[in-house]
């Protein structure tokens, strides 16, 4: 089966789709440079966004390859490469994937259990499941847009807006919630404050922070503002150094 | 064409293709797993399929609906198609746009911000399909370095080096609320340890708390002035 689920005709289908939105992320890549020299941008601070965006996925992403070399074994490679290229995350894939497997009675998600049935009715659920994003985008993304920049032109005339607060807020709480994760997983991942979790996710996002810290002061106090570009991809290599280490 | 003008017109073309985007690549997801099904010769079992929506499919529906509400604000019209459409928002595209929009010092709801961001997720998204591309093509040989045993935790560990530097980068913005909120989370995970496998299902109380608590800030900061 796993012959059947690496074949050419898979790669095709897949690789086609995933051309596809590369396609159209290059149109929008294009249009928005553009647009951006047109309203007058500066051109150094767009090249820096686009070169800082690229760095900074780039560690992500080899993160996001080991997510379809893990799945490449039960559902072949091409289906987890179009996934995680095109709509998927990787907490989620597996996720889905194993509940469908369990609907079409696999007992694990693996290859030496599954049917080219299975397989279909996998596929179909893990897209189905996470379609959602795009739907609503495609109904509702221009009124929720609209509906928003009308509000805050309103509050706009009396006072400072929320917006900015809101962003970082919510970055805050978002943060707060994993770090939180980590240092609960440690006191009481393996009981009730019995400090016998895993330490490993903490010294790492301590690591990646004070890596972080160092860049922002260069960056800020010493005018190294092309350091920015990099500072997240090498602060979070400097984390998952500090793994290696442990 | 003056500036006005000209941004009228790209936000409505930005939305034409945006919309014939997600409906072609849906089109394209859905349509795969029949055609893939016809080609090994069976179809999906769509009882199955309707049974496994139900038992998973619903959390990330709601999880959908939220992410929506929140992040379309945050990327704009580009950037919200463009992310909806290449997926992993929370770990990299949602950061990779907010670390852009840092660079570039834009503000929330500008037309500069819905540049950069749709700049940045198509140039994050790009990074990740020519990553994949060649990690898929040069899969057989990067395998065993890729899993080799010396390698494993570095990217089991992907996301905490990702939080790190973020929680860097925020906190310092606003010391208290970081504090109230880091606190808050903590506890909660230790008292309650079950909840710390489903961490991402926690952002939402943890971003409401906190955006609750900065518009109470804001709003007292507004009646002081």
């Amino acid at each position: 089966m796993i012959s059947q689920l690496n074949s050419i005709p898979l790669y095709l289908i897949c690789g086609g789709i995933i051309a596809f939105v590369a396609a159209v992320c290059i149109i929008f890549m294009v249009r928005s440079y553009k647009a951006g020299i047109a309203i007058g941008m500066d051109p150094s601070k767009l090249k820096r966004a686009l070169t800082s965006s690229i760095t900074f996925s780039i560690l992500p992403a080899v993160g996001i390859l080991l997510g379809v070399i893990a799945l490449s074994g039960s559902l072949g490679t091409p289906w987890p490469w179009l996934r995680l290229s095109v709509i998927g995350a990787l907490h989620y894939e597996t996720q889905v994937a194993q509940a469908a497997a369990e609907q079409v009675g696999l007992k694990t998600l693996s290859a030496a259990e599954m049917t080219p049935s299975a397989f279909a009715t996998i596929a179909l659920l893990m897209s189905v499941c996470i379609m959602w994003g795009m739907i609503l985008s495609f109904f509702f993304n221009k009124g929720y847009l609209k509906r928003l920049s009308g509000k805050k032109q309103e509050s706009s005339s009396s006072k400072p807006g929320f917006g900015d607060s809101a962003m970082t807020a919510m970055f805050i709480g978002l943060v707060s919630a994993y770090i939180g994760s980590y240092i609960g997983g440690f006191v009481s991942g393996k009981g009730n404050f019995t400090f016998q979790g895993d330490l490993t996710p903490i010294i790492v996002a301590a690591v990646s922070a004070l890596c972080m810290s160092g860049f922002i002061y260069l960056s800020e106090k010493k005018k190294m503002v092309w350091l920015e570009s990099f500072s997240i991809a090498a602060s979070m290599l400097a984390g998952m150094l500090a793994a290696v280490l442990l | 064409m003056d500036r006005k003008n000209y941004l009228e017109k790209y936000d409505r073309t930005t939305h034409l293709i945006g919309r014939a985007a997600s409906a072609i690549t849906l089109f394209l997801l859905i349509g795969a797993p029949f055609l893939i099904g016809f080609l090994l010769g069976a179809l999906p079992d769509l009882s199955a399929a309707a049974k496994g929506f139900l038992s998973v499919g619903i959390i990330w529906t709601v999880s959908s609906v939220v992410e929506f509400l929140v992040y379309t604000p945050m990327l704009g019209a580009g950037g919200g198609y463009l992310a909806f459409i290449t997926g992993n928002l929370i770990n990299m595209k949602i950061p990779c746009a907010m670390n852009a929009r840092e660079i570039a010092g834009t503000q929330a709801g500008t037309p500069e911000n819905e540049i950069i961001s749709t700049l940045s997720i198509a140039a994050s998204s790009l990074t990740t399909i020519v990553v994949l591309a060649l990690g898929v093509l040069l899969m057989a040989p990067l395998q065993p370095l890729l899993q080799s045993e010396a390698l494993q935790p570095a990217f089991a560990n992907v996301v905490p080096a990702l939080f790190g530097a973020m929680a860097y980068q925020y906190f310092r913005r606003n010391l208290k609320l970081a504090c109230v909120s880091l606190v808050m989370m903590t506890l909660l995970f230790i008292f309650v340890p079950s909840l710390i496998s489903q961490t991402s299902m926690m952002i939402l109380p943890s971003g409401a708390v906190t955006i609750g608590l900065a518009y109470l800030a804001w709003r007292r900061k507004g009646k002081q002035a």
